[in-house]
């Protein structure tokens, strides 16, 4: 028997597709952004992430748990539905390599300046490429064992809890901000990820409570966020934190034990578990929609030509900017799809669900 | 009077001292013979005696699985012999026993043992599948049938059990596991296994219960230890020198201020000394392998730090690293995660905490995609079966240990009623 995801591992690997690069710049944002007391933006998020996890899970109901793209073809013809095929799997292809790419930048630029990053890029989607070609099940029992050693760092936060202070949160509600529509489509970027959930259908056990177990993944990522972004607002203060580029990695190397500091250095490495999640996930979803269109197609052949297409495409945006342009840009897209692939879903579905009622 | 002139119908009389049969078939004579028979050729028909009794060790304690408490006894390379330390502990109708035999030359017997209604018959299944499915001249030992037998014999991981010790034999069979004994060795295989079951001793449990739960903490403990320790100093050492604070900093180096050359060199020396050390302490007599212990520890205790060959530091943590791999029970997986190791310090010299990081999440990918007896080999971490961590992670009393491992999927997953329930 072809093995199930269980709820558990479901919200887990929802939950690490999520986490991701963001996290680094995400309270800076959110002050920036929003002003005082920007972290309320998160819960914003949160409901709109719900609420599209919602439809996900109306598709969900009303397809009968089939696969979205057996929905698709059983009413739109192919040569509308290839082309489209063809834009989903390039957007999140390179959405994930830009995120890889990203992490890559940023710890070069941390501790390796002189090295040529693309060296540090191979050697990760070589290990991207060994998690994908052993399929969805085993990535969601990597990311299990990821989330675990991950999960840990957010007891560090109790470190800073001698140093939080009510006081800088100030009693003003958002205000300072600027450009908040922009600063808004560039936050929920940290919540994208969940999305990809609407390709699980198939491999779902039915009898199982999967789409609560993708709003506990979710609600879990805001919970991380919102502590996290509570206790930069309240251990740096506002004005302070508008200036950090990257008050994660401030606030990891403000701990120090007797026998080590300056924990960023290593930590920041743990990312990377994240990181692999969420690129390989964007991957998998890229190589299942090719799958669609090539159905005879071989697995492990079809995954190296993605991975080497991606990586000749990350060689274009050359530096830290440009690559968050690309992740912002491609970020806007992906929200569409996000929102708007459950929504056409919905729609067909209706549509059959008359075509089939009329004709009875 | 000579056996010649005995009449047919009195040779049984006269063998009554031995089983004895009366074979026609000129292929069961020469199998009979190969076992160990004796066939006696009179008057046209031909007797097979059974007077086969092989010399063998008697039995001993266990050199590789030692115990503080508990039972002593181990294996020995006689296959009776075995069997009946098996059934002695578990005298029960249900251990069942399917013979096979491997070998086209060899033909050495092969048992599997399970427990009905308590072991998966799945398991069983493919268990006898796979010992009939290997074709080779001969394999003479468990460990060697192991590697026939594994999913992904390829991988540095084991991903069977072997033990020498009956005990722990019969708790295998007794959570649902199946064995695998076969004659001329003591090693018997158990399988299902689970990355972490290789971190239980027997001593876990015959223990108590916070005693257990400590060693088993402090085995997981180890294995963080052998496996990141040297990574970490050469990645420190060389890329990251911030890391360490002010006052330690100074102590690292001046430690480090005479030796030539680039720590990941100075990290590989050692340990490959270290691996020298312990495999000539392995193959000499123990007499001569103390005398190699004493000199290998005064040429890397001392004679290197003083030639400015290595730091002391760095013989600190090369020397934690080693013992905290000798923590781990098995044998089997405590050489593959010291040769893993080598790998991490290499990555960590390269590319310092990057490398590292790069190397664990490898060994993770490695990990999750590897089952054992098609059943997942992380397990109890992915998949998540919260339930079986107290019996894994910890070691909870007697009293809370009331089902069998999920992992062997039994058809009776209650090993005691609970108490509370009651």
């Amino acid at each position: 028997m072809k093995e199930k995801l269980q709820p558990f591992h479901i919200a887990i690997l929802v939950y690490t597709t999520q986490a991701g690069i963001v996290v680094f710049t995400l309270p800076r944002q959110l002050a920036d952004y929003f002003g005082t007391n920007g972290w309320l933006f998160l819960l914003v998020c949160y409901l709109l992430s719900a609420g599209n996890i919602g439809l996900i899970a109306l598709v969900y109901k009303l397809g009968g748990g089939r696969p979205i793209f057996e929905i698709l073809e059983q009413s739109l013809p192919k040569l509308i539905l290839y082309p489209v095929y063809v834009s989903l799997a390039s957007v999140w292809l390179m959405f994930g390599c830009m995120i890889g790419k990203k992490y890559i930048l940023l710890f070069q630029m941390i501790s390796f300046p002189t090295t040529n990053p693309m060296f540090f890029k191979l050697a990760v989607d070589v290990l991207i490429y060994l998690l994908l070609a052993k399929g969805i099940y085993t990535i969601s029992k990597a990311a299990t064992l990821f989330f675990w050693m991950t999960i840990w760092m957010s007891l560090l936060l109790l470190w800073f809890f001698p140093s939080f202070r009510w006081e800088r949160l100030t009693p003003f509600l958002l205000q300072g901000g600027h450009d908040q529509i922009k600063g808004g489509i560039e936050l929920y970027s940290a919540y994208l990820g969940y999305e990809l959930s609407i390709l699980f259908f198939p491999y779902i056990d039915k009898r199982k409570k999967a789409m609560l177990a993708i709003q506990l993944g979710n609600t879990l990522l805001t919970l991380n966020y919102l502590s996290l972004s509570l206790i930069c607002f309240g251990f740096f203060s506002w004005g302070q934190l508008k200036k950090l580029i990257y008050p994660l990695l401030d606030l990891l190397a403000y701990i120090q034990l007797p026998f080590i500091e300056r924990l960023e250095n290593l930590l920041y490495g743990f990312f990377l578990f994240l990181i692999l999640i969420t690129v390989v996930m964007y991957w998998w979803a890229a190589e299942v929609t090719v799958m669609r269109i090539f159905p005879r197609i071989k697995k492990k052949g079809l995954t190296i030509t993605l991975i080497t297409v991606s990586y000749c495409i990350s060689f274009i945006p050359k530096t830290l900017d440009e690559v968050v342009s690309w992740i912002t840009n491609l970020g806007y897209v992906t929200i569409g799809i996000a929102f708007g692939l459950p929504i056409v879903l919905i729609l067909v579905l209706l549509i059959q669900r008359q075509g089939r009622e009329s004709r009875a | 009077m000579p056996f010649t002139d005995v009449r047919p119908h009195e040779v049984k009389e006269l063998l009554r001292q031995a089983p004895v049969v009366l074979v026609t078939d000129a292929k069961k004579v020469i199998e009979g013979i190969v076992n160990g028979g004796v066939a006696i050729f009179h008057d046209g028909s031909t007797y097979l005696l059974d007077l086969y009794s092989p010399e063998s060790r008697s039995v001993q304690q266990s050199e590789t699985e030692t115990v503080i408490t508990g039972p002593h006894d181990s294996f020995v390379e006689s296959l009776t012999t075995n069997l009946s330390l098996i059934r002695r502990r578990i005298k029960s109708s249900h251990l069942k026993i399917i013979p096979c035999s491997v070998g086209e030359i060899s033909k050495s017997k092969v048992y599997i043992l399970y427990i009905q209604n308590i072991a998966n018959p799945e398991h069983v299944e493919e268990m006898r599948k796979r010992v009939q499915r290997i074709e080779t001249d001969g394999i003479l030992d468990g460990s060697i049938l192991t590697q026939y037998l594994e999913d992904s014999p390829n991988s540095v991981f084991p991903q069977f059990m072997i033990t020498e010790r009956p005990d722990v034999a019969a708790s295998k069979l007794m959570s649902g596991r199946v064995l695998t004994i076969m004659e001329n060795s003591p090693i018997v295989v158990s399988a299902p296994a689970a990355f972490f079951e290789f971190f239980a001793s027997p001593d876990d449990y015959y223990q108590r219960w916070a005693l257990g739960t400590a060693l088993r903490m402090l085995r997981f403990m180890a294995l963080l230890i052998t496996v990141t320790f040297t990574a970490m100093y050469v990645s420190v050492t060389t890329f990251h020198y911030e890391m360490v604070p002010e006052a330690l900093l100074r102590t690292l180096a001046e430690s480090r201020s005479r030796v030539p050359f680039p720590p990941v060199y100075e990290a590989l020396l050692l340990e490959t000394m270290i691996e020298l050390l312990r495999e000539a302490g392995a193959r000499l007599p123990t007499k001569i392998g103390q005398t190699i212990g004493i000199v290998g520890g005064i040429v890397i205790g001392q004679a290197a730090v003083q030639a400015g060959l290595t730091s002391n530091i760095l013989i600190i943590a090369v020397a934690t690293s080693a013992i905290a791999s000798f923590v781990i029970p098995s044998y089997m997986m405590s050489a593959s995660i010291r040769l893993i190791r080598f790998g991490l310090i290499i990555l960590a010299g390269t590319w310092g905490n990057m490398g590292l990081v790069m190397g664990i999440a490898l060994i993770i990918i490695h990990l999750s995609g590897l089952t054992s007896l098609k059943a997942s080999y992380m397990i109890p971490l992915a998949p998540m079966k919260p339930s079986d961590w107290k019996d894994v992670f910890i070691r909870a009393p007697f009293s809370m240990l009331t089902k069998r491992p999920t992992q062997v999927k039994t058809p009776n997953s209650t090993r005691q009623t609970d108490k509370k329930q009651e």
